[in-house]
């Protein structure tokens, strides 16, 4: 699926004292199979830009179009099954007696029949390493398992995109590793993934494209290598590493991910 | 403080003692903490990672007596925070992973200020309190703004400013950057590094590039403490990093496939002129 925001704009509260303009005319497309990046510091619209691409938020102008199609025209469960967006800290939205019951629950609202609820739901919950906690209850799990259980139900959906607010805040490392190794093995098969994270680190290691967002409008989009060269202030540390680098050794290209990074710091020494 | 000598109580010598601590959630089978020891000693800067459900956050709310041990005892500058908790959190103050959650005033100086209105701490006094605070953590000229037009780093600052004023000689860190973005991230750690000398901290997180200069780690896993090393042996053990789930941040794992030792070099500036001292000497060697 090609999703496509054009000249997006989003106000909050209009017509009252408290009227926010978060979006100012956003245009981005998340082209199939891709990983999007989408940063900006706090405030800077990336969660009410998210929230457009399943129509939960609806644009005060501009358009949302799915394969060209104005999305509002689609039927908006057909939508937030195709579009599946897990918000900022998810497991505050956690509910049911178990954990499997939870993932259960939008799959089942697809009229899929029992069996196939459970297979999506075991599948998913295994692609998040989280196939043990089916039967516990979701309140006595840690932060990190939650978060876990509460991504599964949305990929029960198996969604053709995929959006992801800030998936790792809070997680430990090695959880977030295997989350980012998700959103690769996902692109893999074909789904297109929206990351939002305001650390740099990791988007280094996932995404195709980087989309930066300062105060409600994109200020710079384009592969991951162009936007992180850049602008010093979007440098993640490979980056940083490399940059300082280049002026005296210009053989060291644009590494992005640690192993590119790695690989081009090596040969720099002859190792 | 009228008594310096009161604090010095059996075990009370530590700004904080923890004496075989144990505690479970009520309803849960497992132990969230299992038979705790360690100390912190006045003026120690200690990092506490672990996976989740390692236990960290449980220990920071035994720490400021928002849990009571189920066994065992804890010490907070020589008082039991199960018992004494008003008292202990003028001695210890928590700052949480997320500042929205804990902000309460619509200025910033009234936000700094509420802590110490609840104390009781007369109005003369305060304001000298509230003005040091906010001057602490780089925030002049910012008393009057409005809590909602700051940035994510600009808020986590008056959240400390508010701790600050309440004068605590311990502060508990809980994951206080995860919720910002890198420029936010740089000014917290900051002016919590200039804190360094006259507090004791105790500061949890899964950013590991935040603890390289601590005195100690510990390491937080399945609710029991199983590693207590300096950061240079922290980060070069790879067996205790894969056990308890952690993994190094960037620049240090570069910096060990490459041979330097990691726990010296935990930014990009201090590997790249590791790399050039090394590339320049091999070319003259050569």
């Amino acid at each position: 699926m090609k999703l496509e925001l054009r000249d997006v704009r989003y106000v909050y509260a209009p017509g009252t004292p408290f009227e926010v303009e978060a979006l100012k005319g956003v245009s981005v497309v998340v082209e199939q199979g891709e990983v999007l990046a989408i940063v900006g510091g706090t405030g800077s619209g990336k969660s009410t830009l998210v929230q457009h691409m399943n129509l939960l938020l609806v644009p005060t102008s501009g358009e949302v179009l799915v394969d060209g199609v104005d999305a509002t025209t689609l039927k908006k469960s057909e939508l937030r099954r195709r579009v599946g967006l897990v918000f900022q800290f998810p497991e505050s939205a956690l509910f049911a007696p178990t954990v499997e019951e939870d993932v259960a629950f939008a799959p089942r609202q697809l009229g899929l029949d029992e069996e196939e609820v459970r297979e999506r739901v075991l599948e998913s919950l295994r692609a998040l390493g989280a196939g043990d906690l089916a039967a516990r209850s979701p309140f006595g799990l840690s932060g990190g398992e939650k978060r876990r259980a509460a991504i599964a139900g949305v990929l029960a959906m198996r969604p053709e995109v995929l959006v992801l607010d800030e998936p790792t805040a809070g997680l430990d490392p090695a959880t977030r590793e295997d989350l980012l190794n998700l959103i690769l093995s996902l692109r893999e098969s074909g789904v297109s993934v929206v990351l939002v994270s305001h650390d740099l680190d990791e988007v280094a290691e996932v995404a195709d494209r980087v989309c930066a967002l300062h105060e409600g409008r994109v200020s710079t989009v384009g592969t991951a290598a162009e936007v992180f060269y850049g602008d010093p202030a979007l440098a993640p540390a490979t980056v940083r590493v490399a940059s300082l680098l280049r002026g005296s050794r210009p053989g060291m290209g644009n590494p992005v991910r640690s192993q590119e990074t790695l690989d081009a710091l090596r040969a720099l020494q002859g190792t | 403080m009228q008594n310096p000598g009161e604090g010095i109580r059996p075990g009370g010598s530590f700004a904080v003692s923890c004496e075989k601590v144990s505690y479970s959630y009520p309803g849960s089978g497992r132990p969230a903490l299992s038979g705790v020891s360690l100390d912190l000693r006045q003026g120690e800067y200690v990092g506490v990672v672990g996976p989740n459900g390692g236990g960290k956050s449980t220990l920071v709310r035994l720490l400021n007596g928002l849990l009571r041990p189920g066994s065992g005892r804890v010490l907070v500058s020589g008082r039991d925070p199960a018992t004494e908790p008003f008292e202990v959190r003028k001695h210890l103050g928590v700052l949480f992973q997320n500042p929205e959650n804990g902000l309460v005033a619509p200025f910033v100086e009234d936000d700094v200020a509420f802590g110490l209105e609840n104390l009781g701490v007369p109005r003369e006094e305060m304001l000298g309190r509230v003005a040091r605070a906010v001057r602490a953590v780089g925030l002049e000229g910012y008393e009057r703004r409005e809590l909602h037009t700051l940035s994510g780093g600009e808020k986590q600052r008056v959240a400390l400013a508010g701790l600050l004023a309440v004068e605590p000689e311990i502060l508990v860190l809980d994951e206080p950057t995860s919720m910002l973005d890198a420029v936010g991230r740089r000014e917290v750690l900051e002016y919590l590094q200039a804190l360094r000398s006259e507090k004791t901290v105790m500061h949890v997180t899964h950013h590991l590039e935040e603890l390289t200069g601590a005195d100690r780690i510990l390491v937080l896993n399945g609710g029991e403490l199983v590693a207590d090393e300096t950061p240079e042996r922290f980060f070069s053990n790879a067996d205790l990093l894969r056990e308890n789930r952690l993994v190094l941040p960037v620049v240090p794992r570069l910096a060990l496939k490459l041979g330097f030792p990691p726990a010296k070099l935990s930014t990009p500036e201090q590997l790249a002129e590791a790399i050039l001292a090394r590339t320049q000497s091999g070319t003259r060697t050569r």
